[in-house]
């Protein structure tokens, strides 16, 4: 926990820019969770999100001159974490990739609460998995990592009515699926 | 015909107040945000800072280096190929194997044949074979030794006819094929190969 507070984003990027690699750290601190979890809901497995979102973290250091607006850095990372996802589903399609499930991931109390949520993630996760990476990608973006859909259409280059029918197709597939879900 | 109201969406996208929406929207409602909820839960993963600084400070290879890499790195090729197209293909090599186009080897005329030459002379540097097919020169139709076991051979192409001939060892030793049908005795008191060459083509 930074006291004096973390610097702004626009304020990393000119550091990092200027040639302090170092001061990158606090943008991986600072997007690593919400990365890898759009990632492992995208992908469904907590290792290839793993490579994904490091992949991304080191592409976005490379191209960082190319990050127009500094200060929508977020929705940059979530743009190029989108596109690794996405060649990452292709190459599983085209069966260059094998995947492996994540495992339902209990609570650290280990408890019965804890394990029946982790079974209900499971169970959401896979039902989430039998959308079209389109569809994931947006009911995801809108409603787990809480984005607006301007800002998501900056993510994926899609017009704002798409997305919201996306979200909208997504959200009635999901319900389906879930129908006997509690 | 859509059995879901769609007024779940104008809620969840916050265009209409939640209070104003019938009863029964409410059900699917929450049942969206209780899987919005559960994906949100965090990921439990170690961080990437190590991992990624790492491959941040390492310097980035040189292009020519990455061309290189590249070069070298075993890649698989993978075609996707219709059904139909994979047994076109399979009939085009089947046609070809069993009806083969052109000639192997040289074009033999109707008053050709073909004729092996083979002799065994272990440790010889040179063998050609010499006759009447080509007025005894020396140098002009060599042997080979293919397999380094002392077997020299060669196949060559001559008119129909009955010739004479020798072997030539390293240029100085005329040397008798003993394996020949028949012999015959030159002007010099020496013993000739016989070789009968019948046409190729009957």
């Amino acid at each position: 926990m930074d006291i004096a507070g973390p610097p702004p984003d626009a304020e990393v990027v000119a550091r990092v820019l200027g040639g302090d690699a170092e001061a990158f750290g606090f943008v991986i601190r600072r997007y690593e969770a919400s990365l890898l979890r759009f990632a492992t809901r995208m992908l469904g497995s907590n290792g290839d999100a793993e490579d994904a979102v490091a992949e991304s973290f080191v592409r976005a250091y490379r191209h960082l001159a190319s990050c127009r607006e500094p200060a929508r850095l977020r929705t940059w990372l979530y743009r190029i974490v989108a596109n690794r996802c996405k060649s990452h589903l292709s190459r599983r399609l085209r069966g260059e990739v094998s995947f492996d499930e994540a495992p339902p991931v209990a609570d650290p109390a280990d408890n019965e609460a804890g394990l029946e949520r982790a079974e209900q993630l499971s169970l959401v996760q896979r039902a989430l998995l039998q959308l079209s990476p389109e569809k994931r990608a947006a009911f995801v973006l809108k409603h787990v990592e809480g984005l607006s859909y301007e800002e998501m259409a900056l993510i994926t280059g899609d017009r704002v009515p798409t997305l919201k029918m996306r979200v909208h197709r997504a959200r009635e597939a999901l319900l389906k699926l879930l129908e006997d879900y509690e | 015909m859509n059995p879901i109201d769609p007024r779940l969406h104008e809620v969840l996208d916050g265009e209409l107040d939640p209070a104003s929406a019938p009863v029964e929207l409410g059900h699917a409602v929450q049942r969206i945000q209780a899987v919005a909820a559960l994906l949100a839960a965090p990921v439990a993963a170690p961080s990437l800072e190590a991992r990624v600084m790492t491959a941040i400070r390492r310097p980035i290879p040189s292009r020519a280096r990455r061309l290189v890499r590249w070069l070298v790195t075993a890649r698989a090729l993978t075609f996707r190929v219709r059904p139909v197209w994979s047994l076109a293909l399979a009939a085009v090599v089947a046609l070809l194997t069993l009806f083969p186009a052109g000639h192997e080897g040289p074009y033999i005329g109707e008053h050709e044949g073909i004729v092996q030459f083979v002799g065994r002379f272990p440790g010889a540097q040179s063998v050609h074979v010499v006759g009447t097919f080509n007025d005894w020169r020396p140098e002009s139709i060599p042997l080979e030794e293919v397999d380094h076991d002392g077997v020299w051979r060669a196949t060559v192409v001559l008119p129909t006819g009955t010739y004479e001939y020798m072997f030539v060892v390293d240029g100085e030793r005329w040397v008798a094929d003993r394996l020949a049908d028949r012999v015959v005795a030159d002007d010099f008191g020496r013993e000739n190969s016989i070789v009968i060459v019948r046409p190729a083509r009957l």
